[in-house]
């Protein structure tokens, strides 16, 4: 069976995206980074595109094809902000820009020109007029006057008109990139030139060949002729360009917004209403960012775009930082709305943190808010949320997520897990129920658990007093264990008159010392024997008014094989201590 | 050919729909801290515990306890395990704990005289409180000491004819991010707003270990269904929303922090009853839930005015039936 490729979300754009820019970029850089926005859109249009055509599922495939004319749509929009805002392109190489987006982004051209090429009669193709019309109604010169050429050779009664028209395309001026002219030069030759072809067109030189005719009156921008080719242009601002580059080349950014409203109109005519796409583009064209943005946020479903377009906008300085109602300015508000969304992501929410950084008002305090609430199902995603917060001294944060870890380890019964994690939430009280635990267990099973844990402790043992007693208990029984029975009873001692034991645990520790009164060798001093011996009056006599002592055999032989061992120790002892030594 | 007119879809859709077999009506549905489980209780006396995680629904637990409809679920904070209250018209608080695995209750109330009808955990930092209100007109306060023990302070009379909503204010002393706090632990007044059937809302302060009326809130016109403390980063400004029978939903704000003025604006008037009102983590975005079946959400514009944000037809005040889109409710 075939596995299905996991769909690819547009969720592929964040991951792609490299956060915000900090510091102040010269005008190219900024240009540089529009253009990596673009390319990631543009690859993920690709891989969308891709997934589209792979799949068999209809409902998946129509669902992939939404993306995909969502995100033309987004390198639309940006493309024409990246030329108006970013660049900012002024008069002149604006129309430039303005027909190499058109060329980009509309029409399926370069279908119909290889379907033309190719065949073995170019001019005779039935599309053969529509690519030519095409290419100069988006001012491709070379190209139309190329294709033009073959129908010249095919038709050599019309190579009179031909030649005409082609020295006419080939002479059309255009603003130039460069600084090689001024734009009072350029629009001087264009008037000579516009003039040049009315002529040509009065006198009838066309008259015969209605196609070329056509062509003259559009390099005279003739509306009408413009709008004839409506179906091959398909869109209001195609045809806004194509007016412009026949009729006022040098058209200044700010008077676009004239150009633009009436090409809408002019385009859709009675019948059809703008759209959210043409909406968004109109307010670009009239140069009123705050709505662009607006329209953008209302018609786009996540907050991707327009978070990443307006921080971009915002280092070309040219958001005015009013502030919003709440505090913050707009870049930073779209910002942490985008961030906000991320975490509830699986593996996104990581992204979402570098995001939260770069916003220097509110930022540290939504990631609080975010951070605690990273569901931690595995204890790397713990450390990795915990790594975060500690880099960024969120101290609270760091506390509760180690409380909530502890919780979670000692329902599961690993206490060595839980001790760890309320030593580094340093949380006393939860240490403490661990360690009862611990001493619980041993006193039930007669030995400890993670050993390793407890012996390596080191000043954390001072975190709780039963923890500290833990710690030192074992100790004990690794003294016990490499048989240093001196210290281990010292150590023991201590303990109880350290009052560092419980009281409840006494009675093991005093069980404890059995053995070690009973070895062969005396360990314990007279001085410390009366020590054990007062302790086990004290714990005895607290007890007396217990029924559930009295009662209990196995607690009245411990006490008595106690004060026996103790006895005899005593004794022993008190021998030993009084002889010479060497003798 | 690539379609110059893409559609936009809207920006809050169903994410996922929990058929949760109850047999009766759902009273309440809560999500847990991270958003993987979700509670949900019923007038068929049972609270059920779902797993939620990547759109599934997992039956993980069925607790049976109640003999009257329950009323509300409420998750206590992580860090004291898998705990979750429920409350219900049989006078009882239960107090349900998940250990190794299986879900068991931990810890009965009875000290009510009728139905309680709100439950409400205090905010982690002032210990494991539950806040219970009451259709007796009490609200009482359990507190855990330890070793399974719970302290009891009552309120009486806290509201005339019963109580039907208790909220915690959040553990942050307005105005702290904007003068920046010392780094130790800021001295924490604990607050609470009840909505009851006197149509007030009450906001409760503790002082010297005692419960006092410390502000009383009145707009509304009859009952007050629910009250919502929203959570706060810090600002100076504190808000609470309310909801009550007679369809009207009041955000009310309070500039200074010495909680002395509090000012409604009206959010909007409904034309049935409204039930509850939620607010998500940041507190951006209030959820509001009515007897028109329907969950609207609403947001702050720049200009200070609430819209609605989970409608098509924008601004029409006209509403399709959407839920909660990413954001946990609390």
């Amino acid at each position: 069976h075939i596995l299905r490729p996991s769909p690819p979300v547009p969720s592929l754009l964040p991951g792609e995206k490299r956060p915000t820019l900090t510091s102040p970029q010269p005008p190219s850089r900024l240009v540089q980074v529009s253009k990596n926005y673009r390319s990631v859109i543009r690859a993920c249009m690709e891989d969308m595109h891709q997934a589209a055509i792979s799949t068999r599922d209809s409902a998946l495939q129509s669902q992939y094809s939404i993306q995909v004319s969502i995100l033309s749509a987004m390198e639309l929009i940006w493309n024409l902000c990246e030329i108006l805002f970013v660049e900012a392109a002024p008069a002149g190489p604006l129309l430039l820009r303005l027909l190499d987006w058109v060329q980009l982004h509309i029409c399926d051209v370069d279908n119909m020109v290889r379907e033309v090429l190719s065949s073995e009669n170019p001019s005779k193709h039935k599309l053969f007029w529509n690519v030519v019309d095409i290419f100069v109604l988006q001012g491709r010169m070379d190209e139309a006057r190329h294709l033009l050429s073959k129908e010249a050779i095919a038709n050599p009664t019309s190579m009179n008109m031909y030649k005409i028209l082609d020295d006419l395309m080939k002479k059309m001026p255009v603003p130039s990139l460069g600084n090689t002219q001024t734009l009072t030069e350029m629009e001087l030759k264009w008037q000579h030139w516009h003039e040049e072809c009315q002529r040509y067109l009065q006198d009838g030189t066309f008259a015969s060949n209605s196609h070329m005719e056509s062509i003259c009156k559009i390099l005279l921008g003739d509306e009408n002729a413009i709008l004839e080719k409506k179906e091959l242009m398909t869109t209001w601002y195609h045809f806004l360009v194509t007016r412009l580059l026949y009729s006022h080349p040098t058209v200044k950014p700010m008077e676009l917004r004239f150009y633009a409203q009436s090409s809408m109109d002019m385009f859709l005519g009675e019948e059809s209403s703008p759209e959210p796409l043409d909406t968004i583009l109109m307010a670009a064209f009239e140069f009123e960012l705050h709505q662009v943005i607006k329209e953008c946020s209302v018609a786009l479903s996540n907050w991707w775009f327009v978070a990443h377009l307006t921080d971009l906008l915002d280092h070309c300085k040219l958001l005015q930082s009013h502030n919003l109602y709440f505090g913050s300015n707009m870049r930073e508000f779209l910002l942490l709305e985008y961030a906000s969304g991320l975490f509830s992501h699986p593996s996104l929410w990581q992204l979402g943190v570098d995001y939260f950084d770069h916003c220097p008002e509110y930022g540290r305090v939504y990631l609080e808010l975010h951070i605690e609430r990273i569901p931690l199902n595995t204890e790397q995603k713990a450390l990795k949320v915990l790594r975060i917060c500690e880099q960024r001294q969120m101290h609270e944060q760091v506390r509760s997520i180690c409380k909530i870890m502890a919780m979670k380890a000692l329902r599961n019964n690993r206490l060595g897990s839980a001790l760890s994690w309320s030593i580094r939430a340093k949380d006393a009280a939860f240490a403490t129920l661990i360690s009862d635990r611990f001493l619980k267990d041993y006193c039930e099973r007669g030995c400890f658990s993670d050993l390793d844990l407890i012996d390596n402790l080191g000043p954390s043992m001072l975190l709780s007093d039963r923890l500290t007693f833990l710690g030192k208990y074992r100790e004990f029984h690794r003294l016990y264990g490499e048989k240093r029975f001196s210290e281990a009873a010292r150590l023991l001692l201590m303990l109880m008159t350290a009052h560092i034991a419980p009281c409840s645990f006494w009675m093991t520790l005093l069980t404890d010392a059995l053995p070690l009164l009973e070895q062969k060798e005396v360990i314990f001093s007279a001085e410390q024997t009366y020590e054990l011996m007062r302790c086990l009056e004290d714990l005895t006599a607290g007890k007396l008014n217990r029924q559930k002592f009295q009662d209990d055999d196995v607690e009245t032989m411990k006490v008595e094989m106690l004060r026996l061992a103790l006895a005899r120790n005593l004794a022993r002892v008190i021998v030993k201590e009084g002889t010479l030594e060497g003798s | 050919m690539l379609p110059n007119r893409p559609p936009f879809p809207p920006q809050v859709s169903v994410i996922n729909t929990v058929d949760t077999s109850h047999e009766d009506m759902i009273h309440d549905a809560q999500m847990d801290y991270y958003g993987t489980r979700l509670a949900t209780c019923s007038s068929d006396r049972s609270v059920k515990i779902f797993d939620v995680r990547n759109g599934g629904q997992i039956l993980i637990a069925d607790l049976r306890g109640h003999e009257g409809p329950v009323w509300q679920v409420a998750w206590a904070h992580p860090m004291y395990g898998n705990i979750l209250a429920s409350c219900s018209y049989d006078r009882k608080v239960i107090i349900w704990k998940e250990e190794n695995g299986t879900w068991e209750k931990t810890y009965e109330y009875t000290g009510h005289d009728s139905s309680v009808n709100s439950v409400c955990w205090a905010p982690h930092d002032y210990g494991l409180i539950l806040a219970c209100g009451s259709s007796d007109g009490a609200i009482s306060l359990l507190s855990y000491t330890g070793d399974g023990q719970w302290e009891v302070k009552k309120i009486s009379n806290a509201h005339t004819i019963g109580c039907n909503a208790v909220s915690w204010a959040p553990a942050v002393v307005p105005g702290s991010l904007i003068e920046q706090p010392s780094g130790q632990k800021p001295n924490y007044i604990k607050r609470f707003a009840s909505g009851g059937c006197d149509n007030l809302v009450k906001i409760w302060k503790e002082e010297d270990g005692q419960w006092k009326e410390e502000q009383k809130l009145e707009a509304h016109s009859d009952w007050v269904r629910d009250v919502a403390w929203a959570p706060s980063i810090g600002l100076p400004t504190s808000t609470i929303a309310s909801c009550s029978q007679d369809g009207r939903v009041f955000i009310w704000t309070c500039d200074d922090a010495s909680g002395n003025s509090w000012s409604p604006k009206l959010l909007h008037k409904f034309n049935d009853v409204v039930w509850h009102v939620s607010w998500s983590i940041t507190a951006n975005i209030l959820a509001v839930s009515g007897g028109d079946n329907k969950v609207t959400l609403w947001k702050e514009s720049v200009d200070g005015l609430w819209a609605c944000i989970s409608d098509v037809n924008k601004g029409q005040g006209g509403v399709s039936a959407v839920t909660e889109g990413q954001q946990n409710e609390q």
